[in-house]
């Protein structure tokens, strides 16, 4: 008790005042805002408690429970709760972040794929559509040799690789047109292949 | 009915005999509150939605006795009791972005209490005992006519404790006793009480703390045994 009385003594009189204000929906925002930034909240919270009490027997509010604190517990679940939340979120990022990196080099390797499938394509059937497929099917086995040289940008000759551009670049138009998305990388092709397009 | 008839208690009656100014009529427009209800609620929530747990700890503390009152209506365990009011408590917190102001925060908080205590009855195959309803919040807003469904010690704990908050009251000086009583028992605003005891409203404020101050110290202990 003594220990209590002088935790409450910690408060000075005018934000105990501003607390008493509170409790009479009598005080302004910023009042609040003083009595919750209090260094000593335990003190503030203390004192709250018993003029709750007083209040609660002025009223009559049924007191089979006036002397329940539950406001620790409530606390401590609500801690607990939060870092729960905290583990699950960092548990669900690292068990997301391989697949995140898988699904990277996936499309990274399916875009390198198409690049190859579009330097072999016309090279060995000429034009047309119906050649994709035969291309589509040998790619795997190419790449199982070597994949890294054949499916770059690298190995291809200065036709090659204008149909390529070419192609990347209608591709891009297209989908500016269409999505309205695609003109910052249509923008970009043009400008670093040059071809006027 | 789940209320009780409210007792007239003794200090209403001092505040009759009091000479606090001009003559109070117990008009509905004269005793009516003209203080902002649940405006401390209100600031309390806006913190606690920006994550000040201080805030809620507030709010907790003000309504925990009522929350257990109710839940009681519903059951009768005292340990499950205090069990459901932890977590209609939690449950508020986590809601709290969506309590959008529309009603006070103790209907809100009181339906939250009611569904909580249905849904553990109803998870246990068992028929909700009580009767109190969520209409019931808006009745009794203030949430202070539930009925008493206290121990027998609980019962003289609290008559106890009510008379010596009676004598508390009627040891105060006069100016201090009037403005705690218009502000307790008759619900004014502080700017009413000021108009009536004819004094700024800073007094008023100030003599209001200073009456609580001195019951605190008066029930010292034995609002620490309840």
């Amino acid at each position: 008790m003594s220990d209590e009385n002088s935790e409450v003594q910690a408060m000075d009189d005018r934000l105990r005042e501003t607390l008493s204000a509170m409790m009479d929906d009598q005080a302004d925002e910023l009042a609040v805002r003083r009595v919750l930034s209090h260094h000593d909240q335990p003190a503030v919270r203390d004192q709250w408690q018993r003029w709750q009490r007083i209040r609660d027997v002025i009223h009559e509010t049924p007191s089979g429970h006036a002397g329940l604190d539950v406001r620790d517990a409530v606390s401590a679940s609500l801690d607990r709760s939060a870092s729960a939340d905290d583990s699950h979120r960092q548990a669900v990022r690292r068990r997301h972040a391989p697949w995140r990196w898988s699904a990277v080099a996936m499309i990274t390797f399916g875009v390198a794929i198409g690049f190859g499938a579009g330097s072999g394509w016309d090279v060995m059937s000429g034009t047309g559509s119906d050649s994709l497929v035969p291309v589509q099917a040998q790619v795997p086995a190419a790449a199982q040799d070597s994949a890294v040289p054949q499916v770059t940008l690298q190995g291809l000759d200065a036709r090659q690789r204008e149909q390529v551009s070419r192609y990347l670049l209608e591709h891009a138009q297209n989908n500016s047109v269409v999505a309205g998305q695609g003109a910052v990388g249509y923008a970009r092709l043009t400008s670093m292949s040059g071809t006027g397009y | 009915m789940i209320m009780s008839e409210r007792r007239q208690p003794g200090p209403a009656a001092q505040l009759k005999e009091a000479p606090a100014g001009p003559t109070m009529k117990p008009d509905a427009e004269q005793t009516r509150p003209s203080a902002p209800d649940g405006q401390t609620d209100l600031q309390l929530v806006r913190k606690a939605r920006q994550g000040d747990r201080s805030a809620f700890d507030l709010l907790v503390l003000k309504y925990q006795s009522r929350v257990a009152s109710i839940i009681s209506r519903y059951i009768y365990d005292s340990q499950e009791v205090l069990d459901l009011t932890q977590e209609t408590f939690v449950k508020a917190y986590r809601a709290i972005e969506r309590f959008r102001g529309d009603s006070a925060f103790y209907t809100w908080l009181y339906r939250i209490a009611v569904n909580t205590a249905k849904n553990f009855l109803e998870a246990r195959g068992r028929r909700p005992q009580g009767v109190a309803d969520v209409n019931d919040a808006e009745s009794f807003e203030d949430g202070f006519r539930l009925r008493d469904v206290g121990s027998p010690e609980g019962f003289l704990q609290r008559d106890q404790l009510r008379e010596a908050l009676e004598a508390a009251i009627g040891s105060l000086p006069e100016e201090l006793r009037s403005a705690f009583l218009l502000r307790e028992y008759e619900g004014l605003s502080y700017e009413d009480i000021a108009r009536i005891l004819e004094c700024p409203i800073g007094t008023v404020r100030s003599r209001i703390f200073r009456a609580r101050d001195a019951i605190d110290r008066q029930l010292g202990p034995m609002l620490d045994n309840t």
